[in-house]
């Protein structure tokens, strides 16, 4: 071989090299490993598939504990609490922000996204979001990662076969439930959740603020409001007169179970699962239900229950750790990669370039009414304090008590309030 | 050094590692536990902590939905152990003189016992459902449960759970109280017959007292698991309806792994080793003043 052919191909294998220069930079957290605890949800699974893309691209490997929510705030608690840096980075439950903020358990990422604005198009991410998926008193403690939009199904062929309009508000859509409702046909016009513990109290608390309830008053507790005794007593009313009987001992899969099965006409549901309604396989009322937006009640103002999960990144692990976490981050929740994860039917959304995609718009028919949800999104109705825990339990037994005929709306709610207020 | 020292010195030292074990495994953790009860300490303000001295036991004493679960959780283990020794006692006869079915049936016995109990409370949570459950709705339908069902009815709740737990571990008390009875002397029995003794005296006065120890054997077991009820309960009724299978192991996971108020949740723990002490003594007392009795008679 000449020796100019061979310094030529050296020349060439160079320019390679140079050309191929990003991706080789990229490969910056070769050697680092990122534990992520996920929760198990629709995005758990996407998160372990991703891993290996990650890997290729940035030379970080991902390895995603998959764990329940009890294993999973049991886990990462403990890990916290004795900076044991088993996770790097954590799934936050949207009602965590407060007590993470609070103990200072994860890195503030209010600079970092200041820096990568830009390359995070933060314009483009639902600020309801932003705040309620990690954001607390000028903290940002986690990154939104999966934003949920509290809707309505609800069954059209029914309610066009009675000649009602879909309820636009909760007043309507109690009423549409009580006349849709025929015990000797099986058939009700409502179902949610009625079993003791974060199954009731959640579903109560989300009606709770559409009827104007709410659960704190200036920071503390107010648990017997004249407006949260109302709207228990009408959840209570929709049980006994209009829900399935057995709905009182309902966890979420009984709530969704009801629907599916077509014996329940009215229920507000995350959008998560909403696309599962279309599915054969596990459906009966596919072509038959719709997706609407939950009714708040008569007067009051827009708003729409969100609730979802952040990325938080453990502020105990090294620098080195961050950063990759952080790149994580950034990649994990990009336009490209949600876009690519929903299309794969995810469903979650954290971006309005994401709700206002047309192939997204084939895949999921409702996503409108997600986007409305996230526009006046309410992220406050279960209150994102560090006493958030003792308070959805205490309403958990007292709610569940009500709907099985332990006691009326406003002693149950007097005797929560005195229980409550010991925890301030 | 003699020979009986040495000898000493030798059955200390093989014993040395088993009691190294158990105070590493059982003697620590109870002394950390014990610790932390007198402390006010919660992991989500590890800062705060405090010495309250006995006041996490007060508290539990005075807090009512406490002082329910203890209640409730004595309710749970009484009709749970109480039945399973029953059915247990009376699946021990039937297959303690079976030839032709006893291995077919202890094959069967083991199923139940060997499934875990979340699984269990999982399987009886979609039975007894009364809008799906096979068991339920037929059972709502027939009008012997409420709409609602057995396990959302604050009435029924409890005694549902009791059932499940009954069917899980009879089988348990079946085969310890199988073992027993086949290990008892067969003469005694021929002789009982020459004298003409009738079942139920020879059930009274001679199976009962003789298979005490293996009775005590099987009841300290199973008080000692359904004193610390857990996962049947969280998988079928979470507690509920209201606070009615609120039993005290629930009690205190939640305020240990929900609330992270771990020096209260210590404080709950050690309730519950006292507790089962006290039902272990009971049983012994009881046990030995049968015993007493039957050798008297």
């Amino acid at each position: 071989m000449k020796r100019s052919t061979i310094l030529a191909a050296g020349v060439a294998s160079i320019a390679c090299l140079v050309v191929a220069g990003p991706s080789w930079a990229d490969m910056k957290y070769d050697g680092v490993t990122l534990n992520i605890a996920s929760q198990n949800d629709q995005f758990a699974p996407v998160l372990a598939a991703l891993a290996p893309k990650f890997k290729a691209a940035t030379g970080a490997e991902v390895k995603v504990d998959i764990l329940n929510y009890p294993d999973l705030a049991t886990k990462t608690q403990a890990d916290f609490v004795g900076h044991t840096k088993g996770y790097d980075i954590v799934t936050m439950d949207i009602v965590w922000s407060g007590q993470y903020a609070e103990a200072g358990y994860t890195v503030d990422l209010t600079e970092w996204i200041k820096k990568d604005a830009d390359e995070i198009k933060v314009d483009d991410i639902y600020p309801s979001l932003m705040s309620a998926l990690g954001g607390w008193k000028g903290k940002q403690v986690a990154f939104p990662f999966a934003g949920y939009a509290n809707v309505l199904a609800y069954r059209k062929d029914l309610y066009e076969a009675a000649g009602l309009k879909p309820p636009t508000t909760m007043e309507e859509m109690v009423a549409a439930a009580l006349k849709l409702t025929d015990a000797s046909k099986k058939q009700y016009g409502f179902v949610a959740n009625g079993a003791k513990g974060p199954a009731v109290a959640q579903d109560w608390m989300q009606y709770n603020a559409q009827m104007g309830g709410s659960i704190l008053k200036d920071g503390k507790p107010a648990l017997n409001s004249e407006a949260n005794v109302k709207s228990l007593s009408v959840y209570n009313e929709l049980f006994q007169k209009a829900a399935p009987p057995g709905a009182a001992d309902y966890w979420w899969d009984g709530r969704e179970t009801a629907f599916k099965t077509g014996i329940a006409a009215n229920m507000e549901t995350w959008s998560i699962g909403a696309a599962g309604y279309s599915d054969p396989s596990q459906s009966k009322v596919v072509d038959k239900f719709a997706i609407e937006l939950a009714p708040p009640g008569a007067g009051l103002p827009k708003k729409y229950g969100i609730g979802g999960w952040g990325l938080a990144i453990n502020a105990d692990i090294d620098a080195k750790k961050k950063e990759a976490a952080w790149a994580f981050i950034k990649w994990v929740t990009s336009a490209s990669v949600a876009k690519e994860t929903n299309l794969g039917g995810l469903s979650s959304f954290i971006r309005k370039s994401q709700t206002h995609d047309p192939d997204v718009a084939k895949k999921y028919p409702f996503i409108s009414v997600i986007d409305e949800t996230f526009e006046h999104g309410d992220g406050e109705y279960r209150p994102r304090i560090p006493q958030y825990p003792q308070i959805q339990d205490i309403l958990g037994t007292a709610v569940n008590g009500v709907l099985v005929g332990n006691g009326d709306p406003k002693k149950a709610l007097d005797d929560a309030q005195a229980e409550a207020a010991k925890l301030f | 050094m003699s020979f009986v020292q040495r000898r000493r010195l030798f059955l200390v030292l093989m014993g040395a590692p088993a009691v190294i074990y158990v105070l590493i495994v059982a003697g620590w953790p109870l002394a950390q536990g014990i610790w932390l009860s007198v402390f006010d300490y919660s992991l989500l303000h590890p800062a705060t902590r405090h010495f309250v001295g006995i006041g996490n036991y007060v508290a539990l004493w005075t807090d009512p939905s406490a002082r329910r679960s203890v209640i409730t959780t004595v309710e749970f283990t009484v009709a749970a152990v109480g039945l399973e020794l029953v059915f247990g006692m009376a699946l021990a006869l039937l297959l303690w003189r079976d030839e032709r079915f006893e291995r077919v049936s202890l094959a069967l016995l083991l199923i139940p016992i060997t499934v875990t109990p979340v699984a269990v409370g999982l399987v009886f949570r979609a039975l007894l459902a009364p809008d799906f459950g096979l068991i339920g709705y037929y059972a709502a339908e027939a009008g012997l449960s409420i709409p609602r069902g057995f396990l959302g009815d604050p009435n029924t709740a409890l005694g549902a759970v009791v059932m499940i737990d009954t069917w899980e571990w009879t089988p348990l008390m079946a085969l310890i109280l199988l073992a027993g009875l086949k290990a008892l002397p067969a003469e005694i029995f021929e002789a009982a017959e020459v004298d003409g003794a009738n079942g139920w005296q020879r059930f009274r006065m001679i199976i009962l007292p003789m298979l005490l120890p293996a009775i005590f054997l099987a009841l300290v077991l199973r008080t000692m698991d359904a004193f610390r009820v857990f996962d049947i309960v969280f998988a079928t009724t979470g507690g509920g309806p209201a606070d009615k299978t609120d039993v005290l192991m629930f009690y205190a996971v939640k305020q240990g792994l929900q609330f992270f108020n771990v020096g209260f949740a210590a404080a709950v723990a050690n309730s519950m080793v006292v507790f089962i002490a006290i039902f272990a003594v009971l049983f012994i007392l009881v046990v030995r003043r049968a015993d007493r009795t039957a050798r008297e008679t």
